[in-house]
């Protein structure tokens, strides 16, 4: 043992410590966005469009105006004299740069865009006032549908874009796609289609915007992935000196990729209070929520896969068109993500992709857990095509077609190595777990009673964060901060941004074991812009980057104290042990010193117990796994009842087992409400909103979601120190593969080619011939 | 018009509440218990679930005015960080929750299940959750949370 390693008495890691959270958020002391309460506070409302598509001709905001307890009201051409005249429209990363003001003047572009805000003594005067507003609309054709995006008869959404395309057509080749198409003996297509379904997490965006007129300074209380990011973009809309803005988030009640941008109201608010000089509160309601503050997916995807007798799949054709919405954004870039991922741990040899991104009247695109999970769906739904056109069972095309592991693994054919896959070992362990023969015969017997049994697996990897390249290859960096204050405690500075995640305790745990305190030594702390570094919590990457981050700050940190200590002690750092937060000479207990001592004693002789380390990502790796459903259809409802739901997962070492449950499952009930529930539809001549409630919108509750039996691979440690991976978005990416494959599988008497992700129960009758179309 | 109520057992009252002022609001807003959620302000979530005279009711539907005299329980009386009550310590125990916004509802329907029901079966639990939605957990942890509550 050397020095700096910790006795084995304090082991955190692997074990499903209880949350630090858990006490705030079982007794209701918890402090969200919508629980700040300032002196003096107003709050907005807004005014939005009930039309897809129309110029505005005119709007009157003076009665809103006259009526008491209203403060300020704006239209949006008032709302842009409060921005920073350099203000560039926000959220926009992708396509060609569009004009648009933060609320719509000249037109609107969607049911829901904001058109006018007022301000108020109280949210309910503020509403009253809304209604008072009169806009006239001058309703244009709409755009619907991606049909409609693509006729150039219809107007151009954007008119300097010109179109309502916008990105692609753009086409890429990986590997021999001509080929593997020659050698094929045949072609098995599809068209694949991913409805439009959102995060919705149960608490709506909002803000509290405190400008303080003395100090011209302004401190934001949000709820956002990333206190930096949400800085920065008002740093650029207000024309404020980033010195000037303090964004601070509290508990986040869930996101799931909504909330890393900042949204058009959070900016308006924002420049609301600057503009009064009083704190300026806006919560967004539920139905503002499920028509404007985002939705997802949305995709088709024509497939061509060129397949031999043997069941061997040597190449893919791919065209994909995704409806971005209105405001377009990351949706315009989602071609790539899901182009470099299709190949998944299979060995094809070659791989033609083609994206378009197409812009609608609908709410914009957002990043939805695992934005790229097209790619599995498509993937391991043709997969099942494939073995059923083969007359194979699923898993054995999947086995054929797993890429090599082992000491000289494969790569995808778009270029990254599957060094540390673990797909084949998952597929496997799922093989072993259910018994494929003796189900098939209880499938048969069931049939004969008229029971529609069926069998779905799907198999996926997710770069959360991916294997370094060999010869280097970036992961990104995180960044860090930790230090050993005066109270003797432990704190981290993270750039996580938790909102669900349990990072206050999973961080604790790697640091608390690391430096060699008890975890109630150590403090994380998060959602300040004053204190912690840039970034935000994202893409599956926290386990590995803030984990690795966490690892390496508390190792140089307690290198870092036992320095100080044997200073202040007159011994070798060699000869030190910390124990009970206590830093003595090893067996010398009596001259323990408390850490709070070394600290203040340090403190007062001007040394900072701090130290700041990015971490790189070490080597990284995959994470991923294959789940399966046991499903039975009632074919005279249309309902699926989930039977049984295995999911066998690899994410490394894990941090905290009970933690990575809840995201295994969290991930699997969102992926069953997607396939069986949610959907945010849309009239396909008129572009009207359709599920503004919860009585449209489902989502899944106690009796859809089943128990969810998890197994944890923890295998192939690719780096020294830092082996955990990602796992928040796998669940949500594999499971909708997984349900509409055993669906499929349930319903083959009716021969049904399920090519769409959405079956709720109507639809399922209609495949099976029992309703029209 | 005035309210008088008793909220967690201490009797608070207010004057000039407005009618049409929810009691979900009033609680947040008026009495400070920021406890209470508001997740669809249309009855469907459950998130601001309190008890009012022993039943669970979505206080989201209900005016302030309505609750006049009546005997009101929120999340803030079942027990506080230093000092959870046994439900909470179960719940902590099966990392039941995970961003803690629907929790407060949750809490708040369970504890009138078991004033009702003391050892509910799984299939009792799911049935009588049904009307509280959870976009994180899936469920099961919560469930756990329950059953362990009640010794099963």
């Amino acid at each position: 043992m050397t020095a700096t390693q910790q006795p084995m008495a304090q082991r955190f890691v692997g074990e499903s410590v209880k949350r630090s959270e858990d006490k705030r958020i079982l007794t209701g002391t918890g402090n969200y966005v919508d629980d700040v309460q300032l002196p003096g506070m107003l709050h907005a409302a807004f005014l939005r469009s009930p039309f897809a598509h129309a110029h505005i001709t005119s709007i009157d905001v003076s009665a809103a105006r006259q009526v008491e307890g209203v403060v300020a009201v704006h239209d949006g051409a008032s709302m842009q004299g409060l921005l920073a005249e350099t203000a560039q429209p926000p959220g926009i990363f992708g396509p060609a740069p569009v004009k648009f003001t933060l609320l719509a003047s000249d037109k609107v572009r969607l049911v829901g865009d904001p058109v006018a805000v007022v301000v108020a003594t109280s949210r309910y005067i503020a509403e009253d006032a809304l209604q008072l507003i009169d806009v006239e609309y001058d309703e244009l054709p709409p755009i619907a549908t991606v049909e409609h995006a693509l006729d150039e008869s219809r107007p151009a959404i954007f008119e300097d874009l010109g179109s309502n395309v916008v990105t692609g057509p753009r086409t890429n080749t990986h590997g021999d796609v001509d080929g593997a198409f020659a050698r094929a003996d045949r072609i098995v297509t599809a068209n694949i289609k991913v409805h439009r379904h959102q995060n919705v997490p149960m608490e709506c965006r909002g803000v509290v915007a405190d400008f303080d007129t003395d100090s011209q300074t302004l401190t934001i209380h949000g709820s956002n992935q990333g206190v930096g990011i949400a800085k920065m973009v008002l740093t650029g809309q207000l024309g404020m000196p980033p010195d000037t803005i303090r964004v601070l988030c509290g508990d986040i009640g869930g996101s799931f990729g909504l909330k890393i941008g900042t949204g058009r109201e959070e900016i308006a608010t924002a420049a609301l209070s600057k503009a009064i000089g009083r704190p300026v509160k806006w919560i967004e309601d539920r139905n503002e929520h499920l028509a404007f503050s985002g939705q997802a997916r949305e995709e088709t995807l024509d497939v061509e896969a060129a397949v031999t007798n043997e069941g061997d799949i040597l190449g893919l054709k791919v065209s994909m068109i995704v409806d971005t919405g209105a405001y377009p954004g990351m949706g315009a870039m989602l071609g790539g993500m899901v182009e470099n991922m299709m190949p998944g741990p299979y060995s094809l040899e070659g791989l033609e992709f083609t994206f378009r991104a197409v812009t609608t009247n609908k709410a914009t695109y957002v990043a939805y857990r695992g934005p790229w999970a097209s790619e599995t769906f498509c993937r391991e739904r043709i997969v099942d095509m494939v073995a059923k056109e083969l007359g194979m069972e699923p898993l054995e095309v999947r086995r054929r077609n797993i890429a090599f592991q082992g000491d000289n693994p494969g790569k995808m054919v778009t270029g990254r190595t599957l060094k540390s896959a673990t797909a084949r070992e998952s597929l496997e362990k799922i093989a072993e777990l259910v018994d494929l023969p003796s189900f098939r015969k209880r499938q048969a017997e069931a049939r004969q009673q008229g029971k529609h049994l069926g069998i779905g697996m799907a198999t996926y990897i997710e770069a959360a964060p991916g294997p370094r390249a060999d010869g280097g290859g970036g992961l990104g960096n995180e960044a860090m901060r930790m230090r050993l204050d005066d109270d003797g405690i432990v704190r981290v500075f993270t750039a996580q941004m938790p909102h669900g995640q349990s990072h206050e305790t999973t961080l604790a745990q790697i640091a608390a074991e690391e430096f060699g305190v008890p975890m109630e030594m150590v403090k994380v702390v998060v959602g300040d812009s004053d204190q912690v570094p840039f970034g935000f919590t994202g893409g599956s990457r926290s386990a590995t980057m803030a984990g690795g981050a966490a690892l390496v700050n508390a190792r140089a940190l307690r290198e870092k104290v036992l320095e100080e200590t044997a200073n202040q002690l007159e011994a070798a750092v060699e000869d030190l042990e910390i124990v009970d937060g206590k830093v003595g000479v090893r067996g010398v207990p009596a001259k323990a010193k408390a850490l709070a001592e070394i600290a203040t004693t340090a403190t007062a002789a001007g040394t900072a117990l701090e130290v700041s380390q990015a971490f790189d990502g070490g080597q990284g790796g995959w994470s991923g796994g294959t789940h399966c459903a046991i499903v039975e259809v009632d074919v005279e409802t249309g309902l699926v009842d989930i039977e049984r739901y295995i999911v066998v997962e690899d994410c490394g070492k894990l941090i905290n087992p009970a933690v990575v449950d809840g995201q295994v499952r969290g991930g699997v009930a969102q992926g069953i409400g997607a396939v069986l529930l949610e959907k945010s539809a849309y009239d396909p001549d008129s572009g009207q909103f359709l599920a503004g409630t919860f009585m449209d919108y489902l989502l899944p509750t106690t009796t859809e979601v089943p128990r969810i039996e998890t197994h944890h691979l923890e295998t192939v440690p690719l780096d020294p120190d830092v082996n955990f991976r990602g796992v928040g978005e796998g669940g949500m990416v594999v499971s909708p593969a997984t349900l509409c494959n055993a669906i499929e599988d349930a319903l083959s008497p009716f021969a049904v080619k399920i090519e769409e992700q959405h079956l709720p129960p109507l639809r399922i009758l209609e495949l099976i011939g029992a309703l029209d179309d | 018009m005035n309210v008088e109520l008793t909220v967690n057992g201490e009797a608070r009252s207010a004057h000039d509440v407005e009618p049409r002022k929810t009691l979900a609001d009033f609680l947040r807003e008026d009495l400070g218990l920021t406890g209470t959620h508001l997740g669809c302000e249309h009855g469907v979530c459950g998130a601001c679930t309190v008890i009012v005279d022993g039943d669970a009711v979505r206080s989201c539907l209900m005016l302030a005015v309505q609750a006049n005299r009546a005997e009101i329980r929120t999340i803030e009386g079942l027990g506080t960080p230093d000092d959870m009550n046994p439900l909470q310590e179960s719940m902590r125990d099966s990392h039941a929750f995970q961003c803690g916004f629907c929790t407060p509802g949750f809490m708040m329907q369970i504890t009138a299940l078991l004033e009702e029901n003391p050892s509910p079966t799984e299939d009792e639990v799911r049935e009588t959750l049904s009307g509280n939605i959870c976009r994180c957990t899936g469920y099961e942890s919560i469930i756990n949370g329950v059953l362990k509550a009640v010794g099963a």
